[in-house]
């Protein structure tokens, strides 16, 4: 299963990545390009590539769309000055052709800081339930701790893609 | 697909009903929603973020005192001519729009973030340092990785120069080592041809030239140094001009002196003219220690197991002889690999880093 692990800088994609294949996160240092692990993950392989968010970089993104089976965006839960930002890059992504028809999962993460929005609230403001076109899906989770991270939605978002 | 976070809400009723979700056999409904805390944040107790951001203030001193912050978020945001200082270690911290400010920020466990700043001088250390869109910062910084800036000029930086009695420990809370500093190599996302975005603070900055010592009472209590002596952090020249072709690697292993130990070979080397180039504490496995101790290697592979190893470059005419008899006065019954000979040394060092490298990458 190709996974394509998107999300503004900062937002903790690869701490995500790194809990995804239980690494040790402790020496984690800010993507300048991008990371690819392989996880087994409840009797799946994933191919997990995890790609550098700064602004500068994002029209990068889509040479990775190709061949996607699930998009997993990642949100700062608790970087409120950039939900705005964040929900735009989202909104261009699910407009993007060559993801169309994707699952996309979303982790709303760091829920373990003191500001972090809880799930529903970030849910509502994306207005995600106004997504009609694909499968979706929003989890609270703190790629830090663990909780959260481990999905076991995996099956379900995996249907469209043929995988059972 | 309707405007995202847009000024127009509906009122949350009910969400569940509302979000449309793919039936899974599971049934599992999107999470945060009216259902029992299962999650260690759903039962925390209750704290005001208030108390844990600085925001609108105008030529104002305020801090936080040791204690105060304890491991939480902390937000600072447009803030003008103000005194900032945060005396305890904290999960993160984002400062925004923020102007000719002076800031001191503890030890944060993961990133600190700059957004939209200008004429600020700061003092901080993190496990990430990250700006976007910044003009004229001054930092003495102390960063477990290396830094990156975004859209940002004018940006300088120095190490790390603090002490208080309580700072050492913050460290620790935050899950920092004073030994991992790479405080002066850092990454531009968009870095203009013909120019430098960033540069080096001069080598004999003056720390409270930059962030003085705060003003208001409360935060008098503080028992603060700025001397480089006695900074928590080890001075490192980093990536600054070396004065010599003489490098020398000393490491030690781990024991319950270990840091008393590094820091009394830095403060004699350092004492005697030599300089203090780079820090790391790292775990050793036995095949690294085959690569960077070679002959010397059996002596030392059983001390691997006790945890990382402690290793300082210092960079100097005579540094290995200065270095290797330090060692033989100073340390006589503990075991520390110092280099053979000025010869081995520079490759010492590369063996060092690059398996040190490999082992903290990503």
């Amino acid at each position: 299963v190709r996974i394509l692990l998107l999300g503004l800088d900062n937002a903790g994609k690869t701490t995500l990545l790194k809990q995804l294949a239980s690494e040790d996160i402790s020496h984690i240092t800010p993507t300048q390009g991008f990371n690819i692990k392989s996880v087994q993950s409840q009797g799946f392989k994933l191919n997990v590539w995890d790609i550098g968010g700064q602004r500068k970089i994002r029209p990068y993104w889509r040479n990775y769309f190709e061949n996607t089976d699930i998009l997993i965006y990642v949100i700062d839960s608790a970087d409120r000055k950039r939900f705005e930002e964040t929900g735009q890059e989202l909104a261009e992504l699910l407009d993007e052709e060559k993801l169309s028809g994707v699952p996309v999962l979303i982790f709303a993460n760091k829920q373990d800081l003191l500001t972090a929005a809880p799930a529903s609230e970030i849910a509502e403001g994306l207005n995600l339930h106004t997504i009609r076109d694909r499968v979706w899906q929003i989890q609270s989770c703190s790629a830090l701790s663990g909780e959260g991270v481990q999905v076991r939605l995996w099956r379900r978002l995996a249907v469209p893609a043929g995988h059972l | 697909m309707g405007c995202f976070f847009s000024k127009r809400r509906k009122a949350a009723q009910g969400g569940q009903r509302q979000q449309q979700q793919a039936a899974g056999a599971d049934g599992e409904p999107a999470s945060g929603e009216e259902k029992a805390p299962r999650y260690s944040w759903d039962q925390r107790a209750k704290i005001d973020p208030k108390d844990y951001t600085f925001s609108g203030l105008k030529d104002e001193t305020v801090g936080r005192l040791p204690g105060k912050v304890a491991g939480q978020q902390f937000v600072i945001q447009d803030c003008e001519n103000c005194s900032i200082y945060i005396f305890d270690h904290s999960a993160t911290i984002t400062i925004d729009d923020c102007v000719n400010c002076q800031i001191f920020l503890g030890p944060i466990k993961g990133s600190v973030f700059f957004r939209d700043c200008k004429d600020c001088k700061c003092i901080v250390a993190c496990q990430q340092f990250r700006t976007r869109d910044c003009r004229k910062l001054e930092v003495f910084l102390c960063c477990a990785t290396q830094p990156i800036i975004e859209s940002s000029t004018g940006m300088k930086f120095g190490c790390f120069q603090y002490y208080y009695p309580e700072l050492a420990l913050q460290f620790k809370d935050a899950g920092l080592s004073i030994f991992n500093n790479t405080w002066s190599n850092i990454h531009d996302f968009t870095p203009v041809s013909g120019e430098n975005n960033w540069g080096l603070l001069p080598e004999n900055a003056v720390v409270q030239d930059y962030v003085p010592l705060p003003s208001s009472e409360e935060l008098k209590a503080v028992r603060i140094s700025t001397d480089a002596m006695r900074s928590i952090i080890p001075i490192t020249q980093g990536r600054r001009q070396k004065s010599s072709e003489e490098s020398c690697l000393a490491v030690f292993f781990a024991g319950d002196y270990t840091t008393a130990n590094a820091r009394k070979l830095i403060d004699e080397m350092t004492g005697k003219g030599f300089q203090l180039v780079q820090t790391k504490e790292v775990p050793m496995k036995a095949e690294d220690a085959q690569r960077v101790f070679r002959q010397s290697a059996s002596e030392f592979i059983p001390l691997l197991e006790k945890g990382p190893v402690v290793a300082l470059e210092f960079n100097g005419d005579g540094a290995v002889e200065a270095c290797q008899s330090t060692v033989n006065d100073v340390f006589n019954g503990t075991k520390v690999f110092v280099s053979e000979s000025k010869a081995s040394a520079s490759q010492d060092v590369d063996n060092f880093y690059n398996f040190a490298e490999m082992q903290m990458g990503m």
